[in-house]
This record gives C-alpha cells, sequence and structure tokens, in this order.
C-alpha cells in the first residue's frame, strides 16, 4: 500500500476493507470455536494449558478465556463473552456466535458496496426495536408461572451441561439454594447473593449424591483430635485474630536481668492468649472460628471447656458464616475502654455445628444458623475435571436462577426467541424505505444463526427445520388466533424413530366435534381388503392435491377419506394418518396427519382447512408438530434479561469492530536505539 | 567564462555540493509527503460518519478510538515532519480540545497545495507570508458568521455538545452525555466572571461494569475504594467528614530506638498502651463530631490499623482511606473540608457536611459517593460506566471532548453551524476576496481557499455520499448567500445546517485554521534535516 510506505511508523500498518474482512475472519473463527458447544446437544471442549493442566468445558467464556486469543478483535469477542459471564452468567457461547455472525453478515453487505455507516445504523435500530419486540411481546412473568418455570429455567441451562441428564435433580437443588440465600434488598424487593452459595468439590461417588446443605459448609477441620465433633445450639465466636502467644511488636526489646523473671515473662506471653480465650469461652462460646492459628498449647483449654475450635478458616466464608449466624466478626477484643473483653451479643447461633467426612476431606457444617438462611452445595464427581465442570453449570444455572427470580420475567428457550424476533424484524424491516433495511434484514437472518446451530448440533436438519419454526413464528404474528405458536421452539431432544425420520414435515390435526349428518350407509362401504386399498388411494389424493397447492380438490378427498371412517356419533373424532406405509387403522386413529412437501404448503393447507371445517362444526386444531415444539409447555425458559443483554452486548461489539477501518499494530521498542534512526537506515525516509 | 579559475577548488567537493543545490526541495517534499501521509491515515475518522482505529501497542494492549488526538499520538509516526503534525493535533486538543482530527485534515491540504505551489516556482517564504495573511483572513471571515451565544442558553450548548460526540464510539449515548458535559461545566463556572475553566474541576471517575447508559452526574464526590473495617456503616446520613493526613496506627519507633521491657507486667502495659493510644486517637474524632473519615495514603506504615478500623467501626465512622496525595486538595475543594495534618487540629470546623456517604457495589467491587454536600465547592464528579475497557477509554475521551467544547463556549461565547458550512464558507469568501488583490499573495490566497474545501469533501466521503456532487452544490449554496448551508449527514444532503442543531464552538474552527496554517509555515520553511548520530 502506497500510505504505509510514506507514512513512516513503527509497526504495521492496514487499512480499508482488508481490516475489516481480517476482524471478520478472527471473530467467526472465535465462534467456530464455541459454535459446538451450544445447545442441549452442544459438545464439550478439553483445553490443555502450557503446564498440562487440563479444563473440560461447555462453558463459551471459560473457553475463551483459556484460548488465549491474539487477535484483537477476537479478543474483543472473548472480553464480550466474559461481559456476559459477568452481567449474566449465562448464554455466553450465543452471544460470541451472534456477534460473529453478524459481523459476516456485515461483511457481506459492505462486499455490495453498502457503506458501513448505514449498517451500523440499521443494527442498532434492529437491536433496539428487537429488544423492545421482547420485552412487549416475547416475555411471560414468572409469578404467573409459579416455581416449575424458574426450575425449568435453571434446567434449560443445565441442559447443554454435563449435568443435563441429572438436570431434574440440580435444578430443584438449585433454586433451593438461590431461595436460601434470599435477602431483602430494602426496597421492597428481593436479591439472591448466590456468591453466599459456598461450592464445594469432592470427588468420588456419583454425581447425583451430591448435596445441598441448609447451612453453611467449610472446608476445615476442628483443631484438635480431642474436640468434640458435634455440638447442638452452637454459639459461634467469628475471630479475625491468631490465637498463638503473644508477641511483642518489632521495636521492643525484652531485657531481662534475672534469670528468674524469664520464666515469668514466659508465663505472661501465654497468659496473655489464655486470658483473651477464657474471656471468649466466658461468653458461652462453644465454637470458635478463626482465620489466623491457634497454638496447640491454647488448644487444650478449648478441649477441657468442650468447645470446638476451627483455625485457618477463609477470612471470606467467616464473613458469611458471621452475617448468616449473626455473629459479629471481630478483629481485635478491644473494647471502647481499651480493655479486652467479649460480650455474648457477639456469639452468633446455629442449631447445629458438626464435622462430616466426605470423600477423603472432613467438612465443617453449620447447619440451621440463626440470623439467616445459608445454603451450600456439595459437589461429587468422579473426577477433578468432572466437579469443575460441575461447578461451572451449577454457577451458570445460579446465576440463571437469580436472574429469574429478580427480574421475574423469563422467554421461551430453544431457538423460538430469535426465530419470532427474525420474523417480526424482517417485516419491519420491509416496512422502512431508508437505506438500513437491507442491514435490518441481515440482522434478521443473522439471528436464525442460533436456531440453525442448535439443529446442526443435535444432528438435526436445519435447512428443513428452521423455515418450519420461522412459519410458526410469521403465523402467530399474523394471526391473532394463534398467537400461542409464539412460544414455539426446536425440540431437540426428541428420540426420532424411522418413521418420524422419513418425513420432513408433517403436523397432525384433530378433527374434533365432527358432526355427521344422518347416519352412515354401511353397504357402501368397501369391505376389508378393499377398503384398505380404497383409503390408500384417497389418501395419495389428498397428498397429491395438497403437494399440488390445490387444496379445494384436497379438503374434498379429505372429507371422503373422513367419511370412510366406520366411527360415527357426536363427538367423536376419527382420521385418517396417511402419505406412509403405516397406515393407521382407521377405527382406531383419533387424527389425520397429513404430510406436506413443504413448510408454505402445509401451512396453507391448515389455514384452509381451518376455514373450511368452520361451517361443518369441524375444528382443527394443529397440535404437537413433531420436532418443533411448544417451549412454553415443555418448559425451556431462559431469563429474559439474559436475552435482552445479549442482543445489545452482541450488537456493541460487532459495531464496535465494524467501526474499525484502520489497524496499527507497533512493534515492541526491543533496541535502545531511536526509531528514527532506525528508519533512516532503512531508507524509510527516503 | 571568467570566473572558471575561481570555480576549480570548488568542484573538489562537487558531488555533494551539487546535490545540496537540489536538497531543499528535497527536503520540503519528503516533508510535505510524510505530513501529508499522517493527514491521509485520520482522514476516515472524520465527521459523524468516521470510522474507528484500532492500535495494538508493542504491548499487545489494544485501543479502539475515534479520537483525532489519541490516534495519532498512539501511532508512534517516526518522520519528524509527521511528528509536527502529531503535535499540531495535540496543540489543538489543548487549546480547544475538539476538532483534532480536522486540523490535521486542514493541514494535509494546505500542504499539499504548498506543494503545487512549489512546483510552479513560488519561493517558500512567499506562500509561507501569503498564509499567514490568508489565516488572518480566515478567522475574520469566521468571526462574521459566528452566533453569540450566551452561557443560560442551555439549549445551544447542547446542540454543540452533542455536535461533538457524534462522531464517537460512544454516540448513541451522547443524549445523555452531553446534558452531562454540560451542567459539569456550567456547575463549575461562574457565567459573568469566568473566561477560562479549569478541567481539573471535573473529577471523570472510569469504573468497569455496567454500560455507558448507567453513567451519572454526581453533585459530590466519588471514590473508588470501599469503606474499610467489618461492621462499621456502609450508610451514613448526614455525614460529617473529615480528612486526615495522619496515620491511626502504632507509631514506629526510629531504627536505633527500642523499647525496653524488664518486667513482665510491662508486657501488658505495651499492649495496654498501644489500645490506649489508638482509642484515643479514635475517640477524638468521634468527639469532634466526625462520622465519615477519609485517610490519606501512607507508604511509611500502615494508614490505619485493623485495630483502628475495628474501633472506628465500633464507634460507627465510616472509613475511607488511601485518598491519593493529589486528590487532597479536590476533596477539600468539593467537601469544605480542610485536611488534617494532626490530631491536634481535629476540629469540628475541619470538618465538611454532607447529607449522605452511602457505599455501592458495582459488579464485583464497590465505590463510595458522598452527596449533598453543605457548602460545596465549584467541582463535580462524573461517574462513568462502560462494559470493557474500550469502551471506557474511548466514553473517557468523548466526554473530555464534550466538556473542552463547552469550555471552548466558556472562553469564546460564539457558535458557528458545523457539518462543513465554515469551510465552505471560508472558501467562497476569501475566493471572492482573492479577486480584489493582486500579485503573488492572490494566487496563493486563491489556491489556499480551494483547499479548504477537503474537509466538506471528506465529511461526505465518509458519509458515504458523493464527494464531487456534494461539495459542488454546497459551494453553489454559500455562494448565493446560504451561510449556513452544511452536508447533513444524516439525511444525506445540503441544507440549513443550524436547523439539524449541528452547531461547534467558534474557537475550535479558529484555532483549527490558525494552528494548522502555523503548522505548514513552518514545514515549509523547513530546508534541511541534520541528522546528529550520538
Amino acid at each position: 500500500m502506497t500510505a504505509d510506505s510514506v507514512l513512516s511508523i513503527q509497526g504495521k500498518r492496514s487499512s480499508g476493507s482488508s481490516v475489516r474482512q481480517e476482524n471478520v475472519i478472527a471473530a467467526s473463527s472465535v465462534a467456530n470455536i464455541v459454535k459446538t458447544s451450544l445447545g442441549p446437544v452442544g459438545l464439550d471442549k478439553m483445553i490443555v494449558d502450557d503446564v498440562g493442566d487440563v479444563t473440560v468445558t461447555n462453558d463459551g467464556a471459560t473457553i475463551l478465556k483459556l484460548l488465549e486469543v491474539e487477535h484483537p478483535a477476537g479478543r474483543v469477542l472473548v472480553e464480550l463473552a466474559q461481559l456476559q459471564d459477568e452481567e449474566v452468567g449465562d448464554g455466553t457461547t450465543s452471544v460470541v456466535i451472534i456477534a460473529a455472525e453478524l459481523l459476516k453478515v456485515a461483511d457481506e453487505l459492505v462486499k455490495q458496496r453498502i457503506h458501513p455507516t448505514s449498517i451500523i445504523a440499521g443494527y442498532k435500530l434492529a437491536c433496539k426495536e428487537a429488544c423492545r419486540y421482547i420485552q412487549n411481546n416475547l416475555t411471560m412473568n414468572t409469578d404467573d408461572l409459579g416455581r416449575e418455570c424458574i426450575v425449568a429455567a435453571a434446567k434449560t441451562s443445565m441442559s447443554s451441561k454435563i449435568i443435563a441428564i441429572d438436570s431434574e435433580y440440580f435444578s430443584n437443588m438449585v433454586v433451593d439454594a438461590a431461595m436460601a440465600v434470599r435477602t431483602a434488598d430494602g426496597k421492597g424487593g428481593h436479591k439472591y447473593p448466590i456468591k453466599a452459595v459456598n461450592i464445594l468439590k469432592a470427588h468420588g461417588r456419583s454425581a447425583t449424591e451430591s448435596v445441598l446443605i441448609k447451612g453453611y459448609a467449610l472446608n476445615v477441620t476442628v483443631a484438635s483430635h480431642a474436640m468434640t465433633k458435634k455440638i447442638t445450639n452452637a454459639k459461634i465466636a467469628c475471630l479475625d485474630f491468631s490465637l498463638n502467644k503473644e508477641k511483642m511488636k518489632l521495636g521492643i526489646q525484652v531485657l531481662v536481668n534475672d534469670p528468674s523473671k524469664l520464666e515469668a515473662i514466659r508465663q505472661r506471653e501465654a497468659d496473655i492468649t489464655k486470658e483473651r480465650i477464657e474471656k471468649i469461652l466466658k461468653a458461652g462460646a462453644n465454637v470458635v472460628l478463626t482465620t489466623g492459628g491457634i497454638d496447640d498449647l491454647c488448644l487444650k483449654y478449648f478441649v477441657e471447656a468442650g468447645a470446638m475450635a476451627v483455625r485457618r478458616c477463609k477470612k471470606a466464608d467467616l464473613k458469611r458464616v458471621a452475617k448468616a449466624t449473626g455473629a459479629t466478626f471481630m478483629t481485635t477484643l478491644c473494647n471502647l475502654e481499651a480493655e479486652e473483653s467479649f460480650e455474648v451479643s457477639y456469639l452468633g447461633e446455629a442449631a447445629e455445628v458438626c464435622q462430616e467426612r466426605v470423600c477423603d476431606d472432613e467438612l465443617l457444617l453449620i447447619k440451621g444458623t440463626g440470623a439467616r438462611t445459608a445454603s451450600s452445595i456439595i459437589l461429587r464427581g468422579p473426577n477433578d475435571f468432572y466437579c469443575d465442570e460441575m461447578e461451572r453449570s451449577v454457577h451458570d444455572a445460579l446465576c440463571v436462577v437469580k436472574r429469574v427470580l429478580e427480574s421475574s420475567a423469563i422467554v421461551c428457550g430453544g431457538g423460538s426467541v430469535e426465530a419470532a424476533l427474525s420474523v417480526y424484524l424482517e417485516s419491519f424491516a420491509t416496512s422502512l424505505s431508508s437505506r438500513e433495511q437491507l442491514a435490518i434484514g441481515a440482522f434478521a437472518q443473522s439471528l436464525l444463526v442460533i436456531p440453525n446451530t442448535l439443529s446442526v448440533n443435535a444432528a438435526k436438519d436445519a435447512t428443513d427445520l428452521v423455515p418450519k419454526l420461522r412459519a410458526y413464528h410469521h403465523s402467530s404474528q399474523v394471526k391473532t388466533e394463534h398467537s400461542q405458536l409464539k412460544y414455539y421452539g426446536l425440540d431437540l431432544m426428541e428420540v426420532v424413530d424411522a418413521f418420524e425420520s422419513n418425513i420432513c414435515l408433517h403436523a397432525e390435526f384433530i378433527a374434533c366435534r365432527y358432526e355427521r349428518q344422518g347416519s352412515v350407509m354401511q353397504d357402501q362401504n368397501p369391505p376389508g381388503r378393499d377398503k384398505e386399498r380404497y383409503v390408500r388411494s384417497l389418501a395419495e389424493d389428498v397428498k397429491g392435491h395438497l403437494n399440488a397447492n390445490d387444496l379445494r380438490p384436497a379438503y374434498r378427498a379429505l372429507k371422503k377419506l373422513r367419511s370412510m371412517s366406520p366411527s360415527r356419533g357426536l363427538g367423536q373424532s376419527c382420521g385418517a394418518s396417511l402419505g406412509n406405509t403405516k397406515i393407521t387403522d382407521l377405527v382406531f386413529a383419533d387424527d389425520a396427519v397429513i404430510f406436506a412437501e413443504s413448510l408454505e404448503v402445509l401451512v396453507m393447507a391448515l389455514e384452509v382447512l381451518y376455514e373450511e371445517a368452520k361451517p361443518l362444526g369441524l375444528g382443527l386444531l394443529a397440535q404437537d408438530p413433531g420436532l418443533v415444539r411448544d417451549c412454553k409447555k415443555a418448559g425451556v425458559f431462559e431469563p429474559a434479561m439474559s436475552k435482552l443483554k445479549q442482543l445489545k452486548f452482541a450488537t456493541e461489539a460487532a459495531i464496535t469492530i465494524l467501526r474499525i477501518d484502520d489497524m496499527i499494530k507497533l512493534e515492541q521498542e526491543a533496541s535502545k536505539e531511536s526509531g528514527y534512526q532506525q528508519a533512516l537506515r532503512s531508507g524509510q525516509l527516503g | 567564462m571568467p570566473a572558471k579559475s575561481a570555480f576549480v577548488p570548488v568542484k573538489r567537493i562537487s558531488k555533494s555540493e551539487f546535490k545540496d543545490k537540489e536538497k531543499p526541495a528535497q527536503i520540503r517534499g519528503s516533508n510535505i509527503v510524510a505530513a501529508k501521509a499522517v493527514a491521509d491515515a485520520i482522514k476516515t475518522s472524520l465527521g459523524p460518519r468516521g470510522m474507528d482505529k484500532m492500535i495494538q501497542d508493542g504491548k499487545g494492549e489494544v485501543t479502539i478510538t475515534n479520537d483525532g488526538a489519541t490516534i495519532l499520538k498512539q501511532m508512534k509516526v517516526l518522520h519528524p515532519a509527521a511528528k509536527m503534525l502529531v503535535e499540531l493535533s495535540q496543540a489543538q486538543d489543548a487549546e480547544a480540545g475538539d476538532g483534532t482530527t480536522s486540523v490535521v485534515i486542514l493541514a494535509g491540504a494546505m500542504l499539499e497545495t504548498s506543494q503545487k505551489l512549489l512546483t510552479k516556482g513560488f519561493h517558500p517564504a512567499a506562500i509561507s507570508d501569503s498564509l499567514l495573511h490568508f489565516a488572518s483572513k480566515a478567522v475574520e471571515v469566521l468571526e462574521s458568521m459566528a452566533i453569540p451565544v450566551d452561557l443560560t442558553d442551555n439549549a445551544s450548548l447542547l446542540k454543540s455538545a452533542n455536535t461533538a460526540l457524534n462522531s464517537k464510539v460512544v454516540h448513541e449515548h451522547s443524549g445523555m452525555l452531553a446534558p452531562m458535559a454540560v451542567d459539569a461545566v456550567l456547575k463549575i463556572v461562574d457565567p459573568n466572571k469566568d473566561q477560562n475553566v479549569d478541567l481539573k474541576d471535573i473529577h471523570i471517575i472510569k469504573k468497569l461494569g455496567e454500560t455507558v447508559e448507567d453513567s451519572q452526574l454526581v453533585d459530590g464526590i466519588v471514590f473508588t475504594q470501599k469503606s474499610q473495617g467489618v461492621g462499621g456503616p456502609s450508610k451514613v446520613e448526614k455525614a460529617k467528614i473529615g480528612l486526615i493526613q495522619f496515620c491511626i496506627s502504632p507509631p514506629k519507633t526510629d531504627m536505633d530506638n527500642t523499647v525496653l521491657i524488664r518486667d513482665y507486667a510491662a508486657m501488658d502495659r505495651v499492649l495496654r498502651e498501644e489500645r490506649q493510644y489508638i482509642l484515643n486517637i479514635t475517640k477524638k474524632i468521634k468527639a469532634a463530631g466526625c462520622n465519615a473519615l477519609l485517610i490519606q495514603k501512607s507508604i511509611l506504615r500502615d494508614a490505619v490499623s485493623d485495630l483502628g478500623l475495628h474501633l472506628l467501626a465500633k464507634q460507627k465512622i465510616m472509613v475511607v482511606k488511601d485518598i491519593e496525595r493529589e486528590d487532597i486538595e479536590f476533596v477539600c475543594k468539593t467537601l469544605g473540608c480542610r485536611p488534617i495534618a494532626s490530631l491536634d487540629h481535629f476540629t469540628p470546623e475541619a470538618l465538611g457536611t454532607a447529607e449522605l456517604a452511602e457505599e455501592f457495589q458495582a459488579g464485583d467491587s464497590k465505590y463510595v459517593k458522598i452527596t449533598g454536600v453543605q457548602n460545596p465547592g465549584r467541582t463535580v464528579s462524573i461517574l462513568l460506566r462502560g462494559s470493557n475497557r474500550q469502551v471506557l477509554e474511548e466514553a473517557d475521551r468523548s466526554l473530555h471532548d464534550a466538556l473542552c467544547v463547552i469550555r471552548c463556549l466558556v472562553k469564546k461565547r460564539f457558535l458557528i453551524p458545523g457539518g462543513g458550512a465554515p469551510e465552505a464558507e471560508l472558501s467562497v469568501k476569501l475566493t471572492q476576496y482573492s479577486h480584489t488583490m493582486k500579485g503573488m499573495d492572490a494566487y496563493c490566497f486563491r489556491a489556499f481557499a480551494e483547499s479548504l474545501e477537503v474537509i466538506p469533501g471528506i465529511l461526505s466521503e465518509n458519509a458515504g455520499l458523493s464527494p464531487i456532487s456534494t461539495v459542488t452544490e454546497l459551494r453553489n449554496r454559500h455562494a448565493r448567500g446560504e451561510t449556513h448551508a452544511g452536508i447533513n449527514v444524516r439525511k444525506g444532503s445540503i441544507s440549513n445546517i443550524i436547523d439539524e442543531n449541528v452547531l461547534q464552538p467558534l474557537l475550535v474552527s479558529t484555532s483549527a485554521v490558525t494552528l494548522s496554517a502555523e503548522c505548514v509555515r513552518s514545514i515549509l520553511k523547513i530546508d534541511d534535516i541534520v541528522n546528529v548520530i550520538r
């Protein structure tokens, strides 16, 4: 580039479209790494660092953090994942994927000679509109749905993780844990400081033997084996100083002239601590937790008093214990008279403090805390990697539960929000006549990357599933009576048998309130095998007409088919399953299944049949459409805040990268020689 | 040739001598090319639709910015003439705070024109002189089109702050940052007296987390430290604030001195004395009525010991420690308190009073906010939030620009339209003026007047418009006397830019023209580079 040779700087400079392309490539390669770990069928990554430490994880933020991405644009995405992790705690993978896709699509537009600023403006508008739409149309209030939906949200978050199989078990555990740490925020609401949920890991046993403890678990043991291991009605003192023999400070010299006094001084050193301990014990404490050490010498006082003493507790843990039990966290014993004292009010209470053996470790459990409820989770797993990943998953789930409880708004998962937004934004884009239209269309298109990736990860045909999903959402947004369809998302966990996998698209119609006029002329019915053949031909007929987009004859054929059914009477439903080898026994079939080659045909068929059926008193109800399902019913939930932040952050990151049209990489200043002289030597100054 | 014999000794060093004749022109050419390259490098970041630059320094730190001065500072150009342009943008940053990109682009355009003139055989000194004349005339024209503004006219101030923020990464938040900048400046100036603003009185505190939207203007002060002590209050109403510069920890004896203990009873006394000493300090603090204590950072020993914190917490005194020494002055000014260097001076008079001192949680960290100061000084704090470091830094720079714009208006209370209008007007007016002149000056004048059109050209190019049709239309409108016609980037057309609320302070444009003219003059006057090898 000519500018490079003229503008001599200490490094490399690249500008224009090459930078944008480079950035987009860097961003998409980062996204590609985490892509396969999205969704309930996403897979894990094993990361080995330079020391040889192994991490096995499914969490996007963790994967990216460990990757040490070098490219600055890639780093923006890594930071994006971290940000989502901090702000929401979940959805770290999807935010990166969306951002990368936004960039990719924007790059395509730039190549079509659309100015980046127009794209940026369009993206911003689209993001704003999308957030508004989520808030107004797609969120549900958790208060209406109750606890189940909170559990379901936790389950959804776990479904992609290692503990997915036991998500039923863990989701309940997580919700209980979060509920236990609920505190009022003083403004009428509640806060859920999930940091207060102590998560301990111990390998051995199976994951389902993880336990939730109503109370606080500390990874410490009592200082002496002579102490009692269990105390009921515990009075707890939390200290932040050592109970060692008192040492004089630096600069104070002990000078003894008389050797006999030496012993007295030693005695005094021990006694100072002894007095302290006595003061504490006298106040009624029978459990003493300290962050410092306790001299072996001093232990005997505790043993004698039948109290439990624990040394080297973590300061953060102890502060929480103090909060939970109502104890005062003491840094010194000094009172306002410059004397040392310990009052009863400093003590906290707990129903039981006991030491239990879990795996190889001993844990100290504080149960039934006095002031507030607390909770700890002890995770069990076959190995350390498993435990680590469990911890991350539980943390994510806790974050989700916290967000759901705090904002009490959820949206459906399974790609349903993205599909709904993409349909909505596309129609919104067409309503605009400005340059932003294309960019909003691109935004809508790139949101589909989530359902796409979800279905690809689940080894489903994305090209079939995603349009189907979109059709549902389209109809929900166009027709008021179909508004319930907006909760439809992908069903990735369903076991598809051979019968279903043969058919790409199907929907079932239940014919209900089918009123028959008069009695069926039985003699008209061809008997036995002929009947089956006749039905089959009729079915072929229906299918043929449907495929040809010819709905009236299709309906007529269908009606004829119906009349073939021997079932009769008011309110009884009948039908036929057609279009495949496994024709349903008409007597027992209670619904008709129609297969069409394309979704549009099917939806249209649905609509026309609905209209046609109305005057006959025939109600049509689309139900259980196979691979697409009602996520609201299925309980696939995500916190609304997570989706909103995802969109906002992803758009912001994409815009940040998109705005860059110039990149300057400076070299490290290695030599002491001034840059000017180097340039002079290399002839850059010409 | 009669002088032939005289030339002979010269011929011995003929080669370099012969080159030397060409050298001044070469040097000048190379300088101009290098300086122009700098202007070319940053021209894409001009205007509301400008792009950003990503700069990765030697350590791998990444800066994403749109601010001309920052880009150039980070870029580390090597050529001495290019460095002059970097300094030019820095000078504009110091003088006006905004327009750092356009000043460099202007200089680049002027250099290009000078180069053309040089090739036509104009003497550099002549060009330089005419440039001086040109700059002073340009300022006259600018002043003639300026609109006086009153500092009480909040709307106009907002508009100009908005214009400054519009090109930045954070411009979607300009609706919030612009009023913040206006309020902040207006709070610290006395509109009737002050002719300048000390931006040091506006404390910008950056705290990672949340988004830029959550930034706030704090009428009071914000400390990024958390409050100290366990069990102490994290919220104090009707706070009496003391700022101390001494330590609440046991005094250290000098190296040579030691305390001697001969008796075990003395050990108790040593311990008690220490407690007594600290207690005495804290009690005295309490006695003065203080319930929020700020402690200056100390490098010699702990500014406050655990014991001290414990006792202060017990007496319900909120403690914030590690106040930097350089912040002391600002804190005092804000809170209306006096720094207290010794316990003896700890009197109620030295304390500041505020309605509320409260600790807030921000993501993983905490910060302390003191609001409702009773007799506040003319200071203000702005708490900036941002989702990542780059955004936060850029928000800081953008806010600084907005503050500077308001400061310019305090200095020189005139506004002119933005959107390329002043440059187009200058170009038209000065071309007309050049017709009244004669000689070389007239020629240079016209050339320079034309060069000013580079700004609207780049502006339209960055906005994705056709530069030629836009600039010619703009010129046409100005020739017809529409002084306020400018490029409406949002609609992609030419319109009265004042109606679009695109306004900028007069000072930004005048200083841009004068500074760039001066810079170009000095580059023109260089005819040799001497490399001193150490």
